[in-house]
């Protein structure tokens, strides 16, 4: 073999000619470089025909995840922004004005639907064991109009929920005076906000319990997960209101403050922790590459990415998880 | 500080049956190639992985300052560690160690290079220890299959040891670099080469994501002996030598006409008084020397600098003990 031909020929270098100080390795040959990804060639044309690409005019905002040959795509729903003017290539192919069918808060996932036939959906199989560490994964990488392209790394670490960074939080400012819960502030973007909760409300009641401080109201909101719904009863010019307020993560909702270690991570996602359950993957990208399939060595899709989190971190919907998601949510919208 | 042969049977066991006959056992022969082949040499890489993750992990430890977290790898059954010299930040220091199963144990760093930001800890508690083998010919080589692992950002026994996978891409004599991302909280976590062994301590990291630097082990058995010995050795960037003089004690004194120094103050929460030093205690000696005055007794101990040991022999009850301690910063 050849090594065994080369071996005389390194020592005798060794011996006879000192070592350069710096050895530097070829870009091509590092794990992003194109000869390494050569040998994923079969798993890229996965992602050729089953990843999405969506657009907002010629910026790449986010990939998509192809789940039905009918036009169906999973994608992160925070990163989309407003659905006018989007347009979803997938192969070489791209369609333009998608519509939004669904979206799941508690995952960010949206559900899109293209007017599209004899797609090639990815391969869920919800019976497979969640990979182990060190298992190959393959994720989109950089893209051009016609081909997509691979970024590799391997499973980091144990599937597991991410909670939300500071908790679920409804988007209120409270003020508590002689045992009356009174909203003084309602914030923008807030569950609050959309389920119109307004300032001068006066907090009764959440999930049926009779509140009257901040602790049991915290206690209550506490036990729950960012996406889900509150019933809150209020009190507005003396009647009572029954309204349904959905919880947003408070990082989410306020932003963050950025640690040394987000300082040295990159563009991140802006959405990147409260998820039920996911796989933490080392495959290098940025808060526009999510969305895509995650697939393993034969092309089977292990899930779809979710959020670049850290410098390290990349989070995956698993595809048991991924698979129910997508069933449930295009039995919603077809039944709507 | 060879170690044992119980814990290495099994990677060995692994390694031969990877490896084709007469060839390296060592050396995966995919290290060899300058890009995999094709799906086998992925599949040889994956294989490794699986087989020598499951040693690696256990013996990789969160080391925990209070304030932030570093990472270690133990590689002795009786708990010495090597880890990264900005993380133990000095000789001497107390601090705890935490496995990835959630066990903690308590440690004490040893010596360190503050040149090139190797360090050693030991555990001081009794017991046998998951260890990693050192890479002692240091046979890895620009190119080469390599993992890091690491408590990133801090433990989580959830989520467990974080790995990833990359390659050598840049080799000097006191560092490497390799694309395996690392992130504040792996610093002093180990690199292993694809058979499980150790090359390097991760060091630092540069803007981009795909600069991250380790201290290669030759860098660690150049200065073995010193560190074993608890030596401060080079100048910075990566830790600060202590200063002379700045060493304490805790102890007020008074000469005593036969001889030594009668101890009349022991300050609260001083090493002193950690050690156990008492008022009314005699103060004979230090460091073997004879104590005749209060002067002398201090222009001994402005020698010392903070996390100096120092032996004292004193006289309590008629009996002479020594107590050995190490000296807090003034």
């Amino acid at each position: 073999m050849n090594a065994k031909r080369f071996l005389p020929a390194a020592l005798l270098l060794a011996t006879a000619v000192p070592l350069p100080s710096a050895q530097t390795l070829e870009a091509t040959y590092r794990m992003t470089g194109p000869a390494v990804h050569a040998s994923f060639e079969s798993v890229r044309q996965v992602l050729q025909s089953s990843s999405a690409v969506i657009q907002r005019g010629r910026k790449e905002i986010v990939y998509g995840t192809v789940v039905s040959p009918d036009g169906h795509i999973l994608t992160k729903a925070s990163e989309l922004g407003d659905i006018e003017g989007l347009s979803v290539t997938v192969g070489d192919k791209t369609y333009e004005a998608p519509v939004k069918l669904a979206e799941d808060p508690a995952w960010d996932v949206a559900l899109l639907k293209i007017e599209a036939s004899g797609l090639v959906p990815v391969s869920l199989d919800s019976d497979a064991a969640e990979p182990e560490r060190g298992v190959w994964v393959v994720a989109n990488g950089a893209t051009s109009k016609t081909r997509r392209r691979s970024q590799i790394g391997i499973i980091a670490a144990t599937a597991r929920e991410i909670e939300p960074a500071g908790g679920a939080v409804l988007g209120v400012t409270i003020e508590e005076k002689s045992k009356k819960l009174m909203i003084t502030e309602v914030h923008e973007k807030s569950g609050a906000e959309a389920a119109g909760v307004e300032v001068g409300d006066r907090i009764l009641a959440a999930a049926g319990q009779t509140v009257e401080d901040r602790e049991a109201l915290g206690k209550i909101v506490g036990k729950l997960r960012v996406g889900e719904d509150l019933d809150l009863k209020v009190e507005r010019k003396g009647k009572p209101i029954d309204l349904k307020v959905r919880l947003a993560g408070r990082a989410d909702l306020f932003g963050e403050e950025m640690t040394r270690n987000d300082m040295m991570s990159g563009r991140v996602s802006k959405r990147r922790s409260g998820f039920p359950r996911v796989i933490q993957h080392d495959v290098i990208g940025n808060a526009a590459t999510m969305g895509g399939p995650l697939l393993d060595l034969d092309g089977r899709c292990l899930g779809m990415n979710i959020a670049r989190a850290t410098r390290c971190e990349t989070f995956a919907i698993p595809a048991a998880e991924l698979r129910g998601l997508a069933e449930r949510m295009i039995a919603q919208s077809a039944g709507r | 500080m060879r170690p044992i042969s119980t814990a290495l049977s099994a990677p060995l066991l692994a390694c031969l049956l990877l490896s084709p006959a007469g060839a390296d056992v060592r050396r995966p022969t995919v290290n060899d190639k300058k890009a995999p082949e094709g799906r086998q040499d992925l599949e040889v890489i994956q294989k490794h992985l699986l087989e020598t993750l499951p040693a690696s992990r256990k013996a990789t430890v969160c080391i925990d300052l209070g304030e932030g977290s570093g990472s270690g790898v133990v590689i002795s059954p009786d708990g010495l560690i090597l880890t990264a010299a900005h993380v133990t930040g000095g000789v001497g220091k107390e601090f705890t160690v935490v496995f990835e199963d959630g066990r903690k144990v308590k440690a004490e760093s040893l010596g360190l290079v503050a040149s090139s930001d190797c360090a050693m800890a030991k555990i001081t508690e009794e017991g046998t220890w998951p260890h990693v083998e050192v890479d002692r010919e240091d046979s890895s080589k620009l190119g080469d299959w390599v993992y890091s692992l690491g408590h990133s950002g801090g433990f989580d026994k959830e989520r467990g040891v974080v790995v990833r996978l990359g390659r050598l891409v840049q080799v000097k004599d006191d560092t490497v670099q390799s694309d395996c991302s690392l992130i504040g909280g792996d610093s002093g976590g180990p690199l292993f080469d694809l058979t499980g062994k150790l090359i390097g301590i991760h060091s630092r990291v540069d803007g981009s994501l795909q600069v991250n630097m380790h201290v290669p082990v030759r860098e660690f058995l150049k200065n073995w002996d010193g560190m074993l010995k608890s030596e401060f050795i080079g100048e910075g960037p990566f830790a600060k030598k202590p200063e002379k003089g700045k060493g304490f004690l805790g102890v007020g004194t008074e000469p005593r006409p036969e001889g030594g120094l009668n101890v009349d103050k022991v300050g609260r929460e001083s090493p002193a008084e950690k050690a156990g030093l008492k008022k009314g205690d005699v103060l004979l000696k230090m460091d073997g020397i004879e104590l005749t005055t209060k002067e002398q007794f201090q222009d001994l101990l402005k020698e010392k600098a903070p996390d100096d040991r120092v032996a004292l022999e004193l006289l309590r009850e008629g009996k002479t003990e020594t107590l050995t301690l190490r000296l807090g910063e003034r």
